[in-house]
């Protein structure tokens, strides 16, 4: 509408814009003379000129991101979401998640490599965050294989320069007896076999400590090495009932599984306590097993520094158990009870008993399984160039003679 | 280990991977027919050939280019890809002894004491990355040198670059 001048009826200069009914009019302010209307509707080239906020800036935002880095992103939500992360995870996660898919590396890689990768974010976040959370549990939700999942959790490690932080055993320990179902009583576990979680939190995080301590933890699943010390743990706060209960049921009972390495780590375990619960001087009279020294890990962990050093050799090994009796009796001054009590009883102790102290070392040296490595190759009578002839002799041998090639082609071997 | 006792480490080198190419294309089912000691993998077209002396294996693609491993030193995987192209000469290809590389060194040392991996690890980042869901040994990066090391807890150490 083209705005006049001058009023036609009285010829006034005051024209102002009014709106009646939202009708946009054009009034003479002297005469009240309405000299144009507006339309009531709008075409939608009307609209188009008159817009606001463009469709493609309200709801078009997510458009501008692909159709996969959409899909992914919802991915990782809906996966902190399931283990219930706190809200900066989900963003540490969506960030590196958007950061790697622009890297060529990723860009490219299929489907099923873009969705371990949005685990990989959300486990790498966790990690950093100092959330304990398994690689074992992130692949059981997405349902992908180990191998997979490490050889993207690696590249992801590279390609973005993260560092990402080791796994604290002791938030391991929490959140995995956290998942026990022995702390509430159910219809399935009977009233004896009820724990408190304080007392096996604290017995249990003191067994894996002993198990890092003795070697048993370095270069190892962790699982494994917490769910076998939570099985002593559960078994030494209430024997009694509990000596006859096996590892699989105690996992049946508290609803976790049973992962395969945790009887070897259970056996390792015992063989620790027993060699420790000898140099226990009131359990030296009875003979124990791996049943009954279960009853005694209440004693054997409030004192196990001192019985780690009297029932095992430390780095010197026997060297020092050979000399340390002759030592011992000439030098040790009778006024020094501590180097008396290291160098005299149980080096006696152990000679009477006719064996010696077992070293403290991984369990693959004390029991290796594979044979020994050959010794290294004598150094060559003439040192090799890599530039010697080579005759025709030494060609031969690679070469199958005319008859055998007549034979393998009449078999058509292809 | 005392710092004042003299004790001698020895480095043994397991593995060398070579590469050269021959600058021909090879049939892969002419060396396979008359190659002794050959395995055709037709699957994935490529020929794996086994030489005695030294003791490496080759893996042959149609394409001309050769990959020796196996040989214990650099020396012993150049006589060895040597004489892997004078045997394909010998079956009738144009080969030409050409672009000759030594691309990986794997050597194995053993220290002698044991390495508690997770404290190891702390005082060496970000060099050193341990994962023990994954793998049982840290690996511990020398950019400048490209070069990984597996360190075992049992004092095993696997150089590799």
């Amino acid at each position: 509408m083209a705005a006049r001048a001058r009023c036609p009826e009285c010829g006034s200069g005051s024209l102002v814009e009014d709106a009646h009914y939202a009708q946009q009019q054009l009034v003479c302010a002297a005469c009240g003379c309405v000299l144009s209307e507006g339309l009531l509707t709008t075409t939608y080239t009307d609209e188009e000129h008159l817009r606001e906020v463009a469709y493609s800036q309200s709801t078009g935002q997510k458009e501008q991101l692909s159709r996969c880095l959409q899909r992914g992103i919802r991915r990782v939500q809906d996966l902190c979401k399931v283990l219930q992360l706190p809200a900066v995870f989900e963003d540490t996660a969506v960030s590196y998640f958007q950061r790697a898919l622009q890297l060529p590396a990723f860009h490219l890689v299929s489907l099923e490599k873009k969705e371990l990768l949005g685990g990989c974010c959300v486990f790498v976040a966790c990690r950093q965050h100092r959330w304990p959370l398994t690689m074992g549990t992130v692949c059981s939700l997405l349902y992908a294989r180990q191998e997979l999942f490490a050889s993207v959790f690696l590249s992801l490690q590279r390609e973005l320069g993260l560092s990402v932080p080791a796994l604290s055993l002791a938030d391991l320990v929490t959140t995995h007896l956290n998942s026990f179902r022995l702390v509430q009583p159910t219809a399935s576990v009977p009233v004896p076999f009820l724990e408190d979680k304080e007392q096996l939190l604290a017995r249990t995080m003191a067994i894996v400590e002993l198990a890092s301590e003795t070697w048993l933890v370095t270069g190892r699943h962790p699982v494994p090495v917490v769910t076998a010390a939570a099985f002593l743990a559960w078994q030494s706060l209430r024997p009694g009932p509990r000596l006859c209960c096996p590892l699989a049921r105690f996992c049946r009972l508290a609803g976790v599984d049973l992962p395969p390495p945790a009887h070897l780590r259970l056996r390792e375990l015992l063989e620790i306590l027993l060699g420790m619960a000898s140099q226990l001087s009131w359990l030296r009279g009875f003979r124990l097993d791996k049943r009954t020294v279960v009853k005694h890990i209440g004693d054997l962990l409030q004192h196990r520094l001192l019985l780690l050093k009297r029932a095992f050799s430390q780095q010197d090994g026997q060297g020092q158990q050979d000399t340390a009796p002759g030592q011992g009796s000439g030098q040790a001054p009778p006024s020094s009870p501590a180097v008396a009590q290291r160098q005299g009883c149980p080096w006696a102790g152990k000679q009477q008993r006719g064996g010696s102290l077992r070293p403290l070392l991984p369990p693959c040296l004390i029991h290796p399984r594979k044979r020994p490595r050959p010794a290294a190759p004598s150094a060559p009578a003439v040192a090799l160039t890599g530039d010697e002839p080579i005759s025709d002799s030494e060609i031969e041998q690679y070469l199958r003679s005319p008859e055998e090639i007549r034979a393998f082609r009449k078999a058509k071997a292809w | 280990m005392d710092a004042d006792s003299d004790v001698a480490l020895d480095i043994l080198i397991t593995n060398v991977v070579c590469v050269f190419r021959t600058r021909c294309h090879l049939n892969l089912r002419k060396i396979a027919l008359e190659g002794a000691n050959v395995i055709y993998k037709r699957d994935v077209g490529k020929v794996l050939m086994k030489l005695r002396k030294p003791r490496i294996t080759a893996t042959i693609w149609s394409s001309g280019k050769v990959i020796c491993t196996g040989a214990t030193s650099e020396e012993e995987a150049k006589f060895g890809a040597r004489r892997l192209a004078r045997s394909l000469q010998k079956l009738g290809f144009q080969v030409i002894f050409t672009d000759f590389k030594v691309v990986n060194v794997l050597a194995v040392c053993n220290m002698p004491f044991e390495i508690r991996l997770p404290e190891f690890t702390t005082n060496n980042r970000p060099h050193a990355s341990y994962e023990p869901e994954l793998h049982p040994a840290v690996c511990y990066r020398i950019k400048s040198l490209r070069a990984t090391l597996q360190i075992f807890s049992t004092g095993s150490i696997t150089v590799t670059g």
